[in-house]
Order: structure tokens, then C-alpha cells, then sequence
């Protein structure tokens, strides 16, 4: 499993996927970034004011980081921002859910709100919950794969 | 290839300021210094504010949805949800026109519904001040709810 891991065309894929899930998850919310800032608020994990400044800049750096892992600049550095970005995300739904509080729309990649039950994708991938907390671990694991030291070997076969 | 803390750094920073400038300059941005949930013309009021108002006869208007109302509410605030809000205001309009002050309030923390049944009223010429956080602050304030069910 290790070495699947350190191979060139697994560590391209993880790459291109991470960095164009956190470059589509940016767009939206770099759009509307007073739509973004309430839906942080819901949150309930930092006041207003904090809330307007998480809004307006967490985007930003979900783009750069992307952009950066997608064109292979600084890789481990950009992955490892976007692992301490997702830890983030990871305590912030654990509390959400440890106190009960009902949020519908997680803000993760749009701001748009629920619609009807029948409309696609479900409600339940969008608000926070399970399915959130366990797609930022496989999302997490990703980023740490690509942060993590180089082998000696390795230097050889990735660019 | 080592790991380089200045470019981790570098890239956490240059997010940040390109957020910023983007909210200054960018043409979609808002005031940061406030909640975004507050408009020009809203009119918040603390809760001690709310509480004064309510011992001189304010009425207040729970604008959460009408079941939560039915489960608990601010003692002897009226239920005018927002998404059942035109057949509500018709229900309650009498009682609006006479009362001596109006508050709406709803379930805090991100919470928009008190903010838009406010506006509404006032596009109808009512006067409504909005309890800052709603609930949350009027339970943090030691205030009581009553809980008895209403149908």
C-alpha cells in the first residue's frame, strides 16, 4: 500500500483531484462571499466578525493552495495547507455535531441553499454530519500523502 | 525536495491578503466590522433593551418556524414566521398596528429570519427592532421562556 502510494501516477492523480475539488470549492464562495459569511456564522463556532474575515479569506487560500498542488509548485507545502485547512473543517463539524446544532448547508463547496428532498445531489451531502466528517478524512489522508517526506527513491521519479 | 516552512507560510498569507483585497476592491465585498445577517434601516437591540421594551408592553413576534413557537417562546410573543409570513401578518396584523413597540426575534447564531420578517413589516409600515442573537442571548441573560405547548 505504501509504495501504490509513492508511485508518480498515483501521487499526479491525488494531486489533480485534491487540488481541483479545493479549486471548484472556492469559486462559489470567492462569489458570494456575504452568502459564505452567514453560512459560517451557522456554524456557531466563531462570532460574527470572525465569521466575515473566515468568509472573505478561507476561500482565497483554498484556491491558491489548489492551484499550487494542481501545477506542482511548492506540493508538500500546499498540501500541507490544505491538511491543516481540512483538520480544521474535521474539529469544526466534530463540534457541530457534538452540540446538536442543525446546519443544512455546510458552505463546503457552494452557498446555494437545500433544495426540495428529491434534487441532486441529497440534503444529507450537504449539510454537517457523517458523510462530511468521513469525506474531509479521505480528503485529509490524500493531503498527508502528498506532505509527507520524501524517500530517497522518490527524488528520482516525481517531478 | 525538503519541505519549506516560509512557502507554507507564504501561501497561508497570500490567500489572506488576496481575500482582503478582493472584499475591498472586488465589487462583491461587505463591511467585515459587523454581522453580515445587518442591513441599513435594521434596528438591533440588546437584550437588556429587549427585556425593558417587554416589561413596557412591546409586543414580540417569534419569526422561527411556527412549530418551534408551538414547543416554547419569549413569554407572550406572537408566532409571524418568515417563510408563512403573509397569511401570519393577516392573522396578527390587528395586534401589530396597536402595540407601543415591536421586537423579532428568532434562534440566533447565523439566524436571517428575524432580520427579513423586520424589513417586511417595515416595508408595511411597522416599526420592528431585532433582538441581537435572538434566543441564545435572551437564555444567556438568565430570561425565561414559556414552554407551555401551544397548538
Amino acid at each position: 500500500m505504501s509504495g501504490l502510494l509513492r508511485h508518480p501516477r498515483v501521487e499526479l492523480a491525488l494531486r489533480f483531484l485534491l487540488g481541483a475539488f479545493f479549486v471548484y470549492a472556492s469559486l462559489d464562495k470567492i462569489w458570494s462571499p456575504a452568502a459564505f459569511a452567514k453560512i459560517v456564522y451557522q456554524w456557531q463556532v466563531v462570532g460574527p466578525v470572525p465569521s466575515n474575515l473566515v468568509a472573505v479569506t478561507l476561500p482565497w487560500v483554498e484556491l491558491l493552495a489548489g492551484l499550487l498542488l494542481i501545477a506542482g509548485v511548492w506540493k508538500r507545502e500546499s498540501a500541507l495547507v490544505i491538511a491543516l485547512l481540512l483538520v480544521v473543517f474535521i474539529a469544526a463539524a466534530g463540534s457541530v455535531m457534538a452540540r446538536g446544532i442543525d446546519v443544512e448547508t455546510c458552505g463546503c463547496v457552494s452557498v446555494a441553499k437545500v433544495e426540495a428532498a428529491s434534487s441532486w445531489p441529497p440534503a444529507w451531502t450537504k449539510g454537517v454530519g457523517w458523510f462530511l466528517l468521513c469525506r474531509n478524512l479521505v480528503l485529509l489522508g490524500a493531503a498527508l500523502v502528498l506532505a509527507r517526506p520524501r524517500m530517497p527513491d522518490d527524488r528520482r521519479s516525481v517531478g | 525536495m525538503s519541505f519549506d516552512w516560509k512557502r507554507f507560510i507564504l501561501i497561508l498569507v497570500a490567500g489572506t491578503a488576496a481575500g482582503l483585497l478582493w472584499n475591498a476592491a472586488g465589487g462583491r465585498g461587505f463591511a467585515l466590522g459587523r454581522s453580515v445577517l445587518v442591513q441599513a434601516g435594521d434596528e438591533i437591540v440588546e437584550v437588556a433593551d429587549a427585556k425593558a421594551l417587554l416589561d413596557r408592553g412591546a409586543l414580540f413576534l417569534d419569526a422561527r418556524p411556527r412549530d418551534f413557537w408551538r414547543m416554547s417562546r419569549i413569554p407572550g410573543a406572537l408566532s409571524l414566521p418568515e417563510e408563512d409570513f403573509d397569511r401570519a401578518f393577516a392573522e396578527i396584523e390587528e395586534h401589530l398596528r396597536r402595540a407601543s413597540g415591536i421586537v423579532v426575534y428568532c434562534s440566533g447564531f447565523g439566524c436571517e429570519a428575524s432580520h427579513v420578517v423586520a424589513r417586511r413589516l417595515r416595508e408595511r409600515g411597522l416599526i420592528a427592532a431585532i433582538l441581537n442573537e435572538g434566543i441564545p442571548a435572551w437564555l444567556d441573560a438568565g430570561l425565561p421562556m414559556d414552554s407551555e405547548p401551544r397548538s
